[in-house]
Parts: structure tokens; C-alpha cells; sequence
């Protein structure tokens, strides 16, 4: 049992080394925040700029658009980290360190674990830097107050909410994983679909129920959007919603997400290792 | 002979990148998986609001993503990736010209993105009906403009990229979200309705896809023709121009350094 945890700690520092050690890491990590900050940026002057133009139509609301912003941040968070198994498999067949590592006595499924948690910190903190510098951005580009509470309590929520999600993207990380054992050239554009799939179906932007049926009701019970709803109903006042509800249905949704990643990650690598493909480099 | 030689050159270069996408299907699928779901997500956005006159940004932003997705993985990057292959010293060795190779990864790339754009168009038109008003001669001389120039400026990046070396990779990340932002892809960055101090909007001028986005948009929603959009008009055209001569500056620099240090052959820095 410590030694399992001694790796997945190596695994994790391995991460934390190979994400920001290329350069200085304060640089590295001011690097990490662009991204979501200007992703974050854009989903929100959308809303400006689209409820500005109508005519009257429809009024801005601060609110609403407190509910775009922490909804966009948060998405660019799971984003950043659950595709990391992807990566770490696939990079690791092509420099030859993930054979290394299946030969060792560990698990690789503990160095995905680790290599996922390094991910979700750094994300974590790019994202929350993120949601702060984007917040007094708006706040000056808009003329507006965006209402955020943010206080202990309301930030351990969103910690809290931040952590019941992990379950679900590792599991996630698991699925792609497996994928990455036996593909040698498109897993490195699933990142993008990723991205693009938490955008449509976790509600960052929109609440699911706009989407047509079955796909609104898959949708909103997925452990992602439940994150979401469980971290806005903490940080936007006036958010309707159960935090409680959308925790457990969030850690719910991830265990079910853990436990079915698990079990296609260990068949993937028994069938990796019968068919002689975890050190094939190249298709 | 020599003009020959090049166009044979960047023929060569067109193609291998052209069969390197439609030689596996799979990959057609592949590379459009965000500018579709992306679009369509900030599609709903729109429609969420109740913004709905404005759904069509959103379906542009996709198509327009995925040729600056291209521009920077597939362009700013390949100089890069062919160094660590070994291929660019071949490059280097050959008598072939590095802007006809440049120019005919361009021409392959875009042909590549095609397909991208066109699912990108026919999803967004499917289920959203956006409503056009376009002068489409003026659409046309303005999409061919855009990629001109922003093409040019993938050009340059490759050179860049060369001497950045393994920092390719983080800057292209870095990039690709805030360029989309500034350029407004999916909203107006410059010009009325833009949310952005005037100084950010001159800096955001200076992105061949930010003017490039803006006369788009007139044209196609806002049925503007060649005479209210020429001054974008001449300011791609004339990025272009720029762009593809700094590319040509940059690599002879590049090359010239190269092999006074002896560092062509280095693969990884």
C-alpha cells in the first residue's frame, strides 16, 4: 500500500516535471493560464455581445454572465486534465518510457493516476488564476460587477467540488488510455474532441436542457456538468440548484465512470501485452 | 527552369501533405472533431441567449478555426517536427526552394481543411438555419485574402519555430486561444461592437485573421461588397505580401546561421 502510494507520488512529481520543468516553472505555469483565460474571455463576451445586439430583446445580466464565466473556467479545467492519460501513454510508446514502466512491478494504471492528479493541480491553479484575472478583465472591458461570493466557505465548496470531479475525469483519462495503447497516430487530436464534447454536453455554457431529448437528460446527469452546477451554486448567487445533490450525483456518476475506466484500461493492456503492441511506436 | 523546378517543388510538397489527410479517411474525422463541436457549442450559446440573428459568427468561427488550427500545427510547427525527423537537413541538402515547399504545405493544407469547413457549414446550416445577406464575389476575394495572408504568417511562425526549437509545441498552445479571441472569431474585436479598448483592437489588427474575420462578416451577414470592404481588402493583400517576405528573410537568416554553427543537423534543442 506505501509503495503504491510512493508511485503514484513519483508519478505525479514526473508530471509536475514534465508539464512545467521545459522552462522556468513560475513561467510555465504564468503559461498555463493564457489558454483558459482567454478561452474564458471569448464564451463571455459572447454572451455580452450577443445580448447588447438584440435590440432590447434581451437584457444583460450580470448574473448570467457570471454563470458563462465560472461555467467556461471550469470547463477548461477538466479539459486540461482529462485527456492527460492520453497523452502520457501515447508520448510515453513513443519515447520507449511506458514499456519501461509496464515492465516495472507497478501498475501502469498507478502512473496514469499520478501523471492525472500532477494534471488536475496544475490546471486547478491555471484555472482558478484564470477565473481571477478574467474576472477584473471583464469587470473593466464590460463596465460591469460580476457577482462572484467568494469567501472560505463558498471557495472550500468549489475545492470540494473540484476534487468529487477527479473520479469521473480519471475515468475518463482510463477510456482514452486504453485507446492510446493501441493507437499509434490520432490519439493526439482527441484532446480536441474533448474539449469540444465538455463544451456541447457539461453545461459550461447553456444549461443541457436545451438540448434536444434524449440528449439533455444524458447530459445533465453526466458527473461533469454536475461538477458545474455543484461549483456555481456555490460561487453565483442567486444560481438555482442543489449543491448537496449535484455532489453526490457528481461522485456518484465518477465512481460508475472509475470503475468502468478501470475495467477497459486492465482488458486494453492484457490485450496490449497478448498482441505485442504497448512498445509499438509507429502504426 | 528554375521557375520549373520550384513549382515542381511545391507541387511535390502539396501533394505529400494532401495524401498524408485523404489517404487515411480516418483523419478527414479526426481533425474535425473541435471546429464542429466548438462551433456548435458556442452556437447554442448564442441560441441560449436568445441571440439568434448572430448564430452565423459562430458557424464562421468554425470554419475559420480550423484553418488557423492548421496554420499553426500543420504550418507554424512542420519546419520543427521535420528537424527532429531529419527531414529539414535533407531540406537543407537538396536544391529545392524552402518558400516552395512552404508554400506547397500551404496549398495541401488548405485543400486538407476543406472538408473540416464544409461539415462545419453544413451541421450549423442543418440546424440553425442562419440567416445570409451575402455579396458572395466579395466573400470569396476575402476568404481567399484571409488565407493568403494568414498562411504567409504561418510561414513566418515556421521560422520562428525552428529556433525556438522544443518550445514549438507550448507556444502554439499558448497561441491558438487568445489569437482566437483577439481576432474575434466568434464576435467583433474591432470595430463597432467590439468590447475591446482601442489600443487592444490596433494590436488585434495586426492578426491577418482579425481583419480577415471582421470583412467576412460584412460580407456575408452585412451583403457588403468589394467597395465598402476594400481598405481589408488591401490590408490582407498587403499582409500577405509582408508576411511571405519576412518568411523568405527569416529562413535564409536561419539557414545562413545554420550552417555557420553546424547546428542544421541538430535534431532536438
Amino acid at each position: 500500500m506505501i509503495s503504491s502510494f510512493r508511485s503514484l507520488f513519483a508519478s505525479a512529481w514526473m508530471g509536475i516535471q514534465h508539464d512545467l520543468a521545459w522552462t522556468s516553472m513560475p513561467v510555465a505555469l504564468a503559461l498555463r493560464v493564457v489558454s483558459p483565460f482567454a478561452a474564458s474571455m471569448t464564451v463571455s463576451i459572447i454572451y455580452w455581445f450577443g445580448v447588447t445586439n438584440t435590440g432590447g430583446a434581451v437584457m444583460f445580466n450580470p448574473a448570467q454572465l457570471a454563470y458563462v464565466l465560472v461555467g467556461s473556467t471550469l470547463y477548461a479545467q477538466v479539459a486540461a486534465y482529462a485527456w492527460v492519460p492520453t497523452i502520457a501513454i501515447a508520448e510515453g510508446k513513443n519515447l520507449a518510457v511506458f514499456p519501461h514502466i509496464y515492465l516495472t512491478a507497478r501498475s501502469t494504471a498507478l502512473y496514469v493516476a499520478g501523471r492525472t492528479l500532477s494534471a488536475f493541480a496544475i490546471s486547478t491553479t491555471a484555472s482558478v488564476a484564470a477565473l481571477a484575472v478574467a474576472y477584473y478583465v471583464l469587470d473593466s472591458f464590460l463596465n460591469t460587477t460580476i457577482p462572484l461570493s467568494v469567501n472560505p466557505l463558498t471557495a472550500l465548496m468549489v475545492g470540494a467540488a473540484l476534487v468529487a470531479d477527479i473520479p469521473a475525469a480519471l475515468g475518463l483519462g482510463y477510456v482514452l488510455g486504453a485507446y492510446s495503447l493501441y493507437a499509434s497516430k490520432f490519439e493526439w487530436s482527441l484532446p480536441g474532441y474533448i474539449a469540444g464534447l465538455l463544451m456541447v454536453f457539461s453545461g459550461a455554457l447553456f444549461p443541457p436542457t436545451i438540448l434536444p431529448y434524449p440528449l439533455s437528460a444524458g447530459a445533465t446527469y453526466l458527473p461533469f456538468t454536475q461538477f458545474i452546477a455543484a461549483a456555481r451554486v456555490a460561487i453565483v448567487p442567486g444560481v438555482s440548484g442543489d449543491y448537496l445533490y449535484s455532489m453526490a450525483l457528481c461522485l456518484i456518476g465518477g465512481v460508475i465512470f472509475l470503475g468502468v475506466g478501470l475495467l477497459i484500461y486492465f482488458a486494453a493492456e492484457r490485450k496490449a501485452r497478448r498482441d505485442g503492441v504497448i512498445d509499438r511506436r509507429m502504426a | 527552369m528554375e521557375t520549373k523546378s520550384w513549382l515542381r517543388t511545391m507541387r511535390a510538397r502539396a501533394l505529400v501533405r494532401l495524401w498524408s489527410i485523404f489517404g487515411e479517411r480516418l483523419w478527414i474525422i479526426v481533425s474535425m472533431g473541435f471546429p464542429v463541436l466548438s462551433s456548435l457549442a458556442l452556437s447554442l450559446l448564442y441560441y441560449s441567449i436568445g441571440a439568434v440573428g448572430y448564430i452565423g459568427f459562430a458557424i464562421l468561427g468554425g470554419v475559420m478555426v480550423s484553418f488557423w488550427g492548421n496554420v499553426l500545427w500543420s504550418m507554424a510547427s512542420q519546419f520543427n517536427w521535420d528537424k527532429q525527423e531529419g527531414l529539414f537537413e535533407i531540406y537543407l541538402t537538396s536544391p529545392a526552394s524552402l518558400s516552395a515547399i512552404l508554400i506547397g504545405m500551404s496549398i495541401g493544407g488548405i485543400i486538407g481543411t476543406v472538408p473540416s469547413a464544409i461539415v462545419v457549414i453544413a451541421i450549423g446550416w442543418a440546424l440553425f438555419h442562419p440567416v445570409v445577406s451575402a455579396s458572395w464575389g466579395a466573400v470569396a476575394l476575402t476568404f481567399g485574402l484571409t488565407l493568403a495572408s494568414l498562411y504567409a504568417m504561418g510561414m513566418t511562425l515556421s521560422s520562428l519555430y525552428l529556433t525556438y526549437g522544443r518550445e514549438a509545441e507550448s507556444i502554439n498552445n499558448v497561441l491558438q486561444d487568445p489569437v482566437s479571441m483577439l481576432s474575434g472569431l466568434y464576435f467583433p474585436s474591432i470595430g463597432a461592437g467590439s468590447p475591446f479598448p482601442f489600443a487592444i483592437q490596433a494590436a488585434a489588427s495586426l492578426i491577418p485573421l482579425t481583419i480577415g474575420m471582421e470583412a467576412l462578416r460584412g460580407s456575408l451577414f452585412g451583403g457588403m461588397g468589394i467597395e465598402a470592404i476594400w481598405p481589408s481588402l488591401a490590408a490582407l493583400a498587403v499582409m500577405a505580401v509582408v508576411f511571405l517576405a519576412l518568411s523568405s528573410l527569416a529562413l535564409n537568416a536561419l539557414e545562413r546561421r545554420g550552417r555557420r554553427d553546424g547546428t542544421i543537423a541538430v535534431r532536438i534543442r
